[in-house]
């Protein structure tokens, strides 16, 4: 019997992170075609035979085109699940309909929940995703999650690009908390936390800091970055309180909107995101972007998927280039 | 006034929401359904649900992807808020076609040229292509004449290909087919964003695949994924209790569900536009432009008592160098009689166009067109105003202004009727069949 293999498929939302994870692997991209047709609709061919074969789809969510992506994902899992793929996971980096995980007023629907059960209906058996913006939303799926995270990664960048013993890691809300503090605790560094008032989607109002940052590099630490509103009054926060320096480390950098004009005009020195979301041009139009690559974590964790070995690894160490 | 009832509508079709709920004498429910700046859908609904029947109105135009997940969102918003109830009302279903496989009638895959014949990077794990006879029979020297045979051989498959009739689907000198090509900009997408906008009919047309960067593996025919029992999966993992729609494109799709599915038909009211606004139809031939349409139109062509003929798609490749009318044949009598062309669905209403071309040139006087769906894709329009179609009948199952606008000979019925009576008896719980009854 042949062996089964690796087959990495990619939709249309961010084909050059699907490269650089294929390279990586080793591996040459499935052969696929996703087009819409004249009538909106989506329509997905795969070129090559995924029979019994363990599949990995890749799809991340670009900025705009959410539901586009989200059900050319539905339909490559469940293409893939009809021409009989012994298994198929779905890598996706930055989980669409995250920041919707509850029931926060009457009738509001619980989104991410919503996308778990579309996921496992279409045939999905085994997710991978990276700093789920709510590690409970792990909880919406009764098929196994591996939520990675990009703290290694950014450890390294911390340690190789700044000097670590003057920083203070500050969260820019209290949901994040957590995360700037696990951060804190491995660079054994101070910790500071922002607490915020938000009035409408998309919108920040009054924020207060708790703790020191006078005279250090202050580093905001988050998962997301959007339309970087809380970002940006998370720094002048921190500046007023004399830092000497304020930088920002997301995992996902979304930066829809006017999130490159926010960025520029604000008092952030720099802004270091990973590339789990296309740029696209964001790079040039925002000289403080700085980008890290998390597609050797990503190729491990389907390397070591597919091997049936431990990801925990990958929670405290990154893959080196 | 229908009591303890709530209809929500979606943003694809706001005048059929507002024409039902007049209609039905309730106030339709109050909600924000935008996007965020990402993209995301945020739905918010500002009324209660709480033990309520609750229909939901969305239709399958527009942007297909984004009114579906926010059809949804709405029923697993309205399933999380207590609805005792949840029906979804497509009036046209997304996804309701099935793409045409590349495959001929007797189910085996479509002959085609060798795409790979120029590969060299072969390997071990490498499978062999199957043999054919334009292929040589190895790889050859690379300077040798294997690779001039090889550079002929493919020169001349593509003046082949040139001149056998296949007409590129698209055209680009309209401001429609401008339009729907930027409709979707992706930017650094991998396929590159100029390929021209594809259509269900395309798969039956090799170049068009080809030319599309996209070559399956030698060895392999494509699998083209069929969303058809995904979408239904969909719906019912959302939350949804029944669904009502309108003249789906496959009866058999109703069994893709394991919820109660009403299909309702638009042929009473293609039928009395028949006998209200045909001048002498009772001397018209009802004709199907497609052998999968005969049904319906026999079944209308019965009641009204008229005449019948059919058009004979040939979808078999054949290398003929006529245009591709040649491959169309008509089954019956038009000559100088009306012709009433009847079909569920229009897309980009390359079928009904030819047919018209085709009755026109059997003879006939006028041709009429009745279809359910309109929707008009791509240059559809453009066609239609350029087509020896006289006249153009849809209903508004998807928005028409627009294409009314654009297109003179568009004559639009109202649907809106025929929906609200059918929420009005699902949620008293009586007969629908009674809707279609003589």
């Amino acid at each position: 019997m042949a062996m089964n293999s690796i087959k990495l498929l990619t939709g249309n939302s961010h084909p050059q992170l699907a490269k650089q994870v294929a390279d990586r692997l080793g591996i040459e991209l499935a052969k696929t075609m996703s087009l819409n047709y004249s009538n909106q609709e989506t329509s997905v061919t795969v070129g090559e035979s995924v029979r019994d074969e363990d599949v990995f789809i890749l799809q991340s969510t670009a900025p705009g085109d959410i539901n586009d992506g989200l059900m050319e994902l539905l339909i490559m899992i469940n293409a893939c699940k009809t021409a009989s793929a012994r298994r198929i996971t779905a890598v996706i980096p930055n989980f669409p309909y995250a920041r919707q995980d509850k029931k926060d007023k009457s009738r509001a629907p619980i989104s991410a929940k919503l996308i778990a059960n579309m996921l496992q209906t279409a045939g999905c058996n085994h997710v991978i995703t990276m700093d789920l913006h709510a590690s409970q939303i792990q909880g919406f799926f009764n098929v196994p999650v591996d939520n990675l995270y990009a703290e290694p990664s950014t450890l390294r960048w911390i340690r190789e690009n700044l000097n670590v013993s003057d920083c203070v890691v500050v969260s820019p809300d209290a949901g994040g908390a957590k995360r700037a503090t696990s951060i804190a605790d491995r660079l054994d560094l101070g910790f500071a936390l922002i607490h915020k008032e938000r009035a409408r989607p998309n919108e920040v109002s009054r924020m207060v800091l708790v703790g020191d940052v006078e005279g250090k590099i202050a580093i905001l630490v988050d998962d997301m970055a959007d339309t970087c509103g809380t970002l940006v009054k998370a720094a002048e926060t921190v500046m007023a309180h004399k830092a000497r320096e304020v930088v920002a480390i997301v995992t996902h950098g979304i930066l829809s909107g006017n999130a490159i004009d926010n960025l520029n005009r604000s008092c952030l020195s720099k802004v270091v995101v990973t590339n789990t979301v296309p740029l696209g041009d964001k790079i040039e139009r925002c000289p403080r972007l700085r980008v890290m690559d998390i597609s050797p974590t990503l190729a491990e964790a389907i390397r070591r998927t597919h091997n049936g070995e431990s990801v925990s690894f990958l929670f405290t160490h990154a893959p080196t280039d | 006034m229908v009591r303890n009832i709530v209809v929500l509508g979606g943003n694809s079709h706001p005048r059929l929401v507002d024409t039902v709920t007049n209609i039905l004498g309730v106030p339709q429910c109050n909600r924000i359904l935008k996007k965020f700046s990402v993209g995301e859908s945020r739905l918010e609904i500002q009324d209660s649900v709480r033990g309520k029947d609750v229909y939901i109105i969305q239709s399958g135009a527009g942007k297909v992807n984004d009114n579906f997940v926010d059809l949804c969102i709405m029923i697993s918003a309205c399933k999380t808020g207590s609805a005792k109830r949840v029906t979804a009302v497509l009036p046209l279903f997304p996804y309701s076609r099935q793409p045409d496989v590349p495959y001929n009638k007797i189910g085996a895959p479509l002959s085609k040229p060798p795409t790979d014949v120029n590969r060299t990077d072969f390997t071990f794990e490498s499978r062999p292509t199957t043999p054919s006879p334009a292929q040589p029979q190895s790889q050859g020297l690379t300077n040798g004449i294997d690779g001039l045979q090889r550079k002929l051989g493919k020169t001349s498959l593509e003046q082949q290909n040139g001149s056998n009739g296949i007409t590129p689907p698209r055209r680009s000198d309209t401001a429609d087919s401008l339009q729907s090509l930027n409709g979707r900009d992706r930017g650094s997408s991998l396929g590159s964003p100029a390929a021209p906008a594809f259509t269900t009919h395309d798969y039956d047309n090799q170049a068009m695949v080809n030319k599309n960067f996209f070559q399956a593996k030698p060895g392999y025919k494509q699998w083209v994924a069929q969303a058809g029992t995904l979408v239904a999966d969909l719906l019912t993992c959302a939350g949804a209790d029944h669904i009502i729609t309108m003249d789906l494109h496959d009866p058999q799709y109703q069994g893709f569900f394991d919820i109660p599915v009403d299909n309702l038909y638009g042929k009473s009211l293609l039928k009395k536009y028949i006998e209200t606004r045909i001048p002498d139809f009772k001397n018209a031939v009802i004709v199907s432009p497609d052998a999968g349409g005969a049904k319906r139109a026999t079944a209308i062509a019965d009641d009204l008592n008229l005449e019948f003929a059919l058009i004979h798609k040939e979808r078999r490749p054949t290398r003929i160098t006529d245009r591709q009318n040649a491959t169309m044949m008509l089954v019956g009598d038009v000559a100088n009689r009306v012709t009433i062309l009847v079909d569920d669905l229009a897309d980009t209403s390359n079928t009904i166009t030819r047919a018209a071309k085709l009755l026109k040139k059997e003879g006939a006087t006028r041709v009429y067109a009745l279809l359910t769906h309109g929707i008009f894709s791509g240059d559809a329009i453009a066609r239609i105003n350029a087509s020896a179609l006289d006249k153009v009948v849809v209903t508004n199952s998807v928005p028409q202004e627009e294409h009314c606008r654009l297109c003179p000979k568009l004559e639009v019925l109202e649907v809106g009727y025929v929906f609200a009576e059918a929420i009005r008896r699902v949620h008293h719980g009586e007969s629908i069949s009674a809707l279609f009854w003589d």
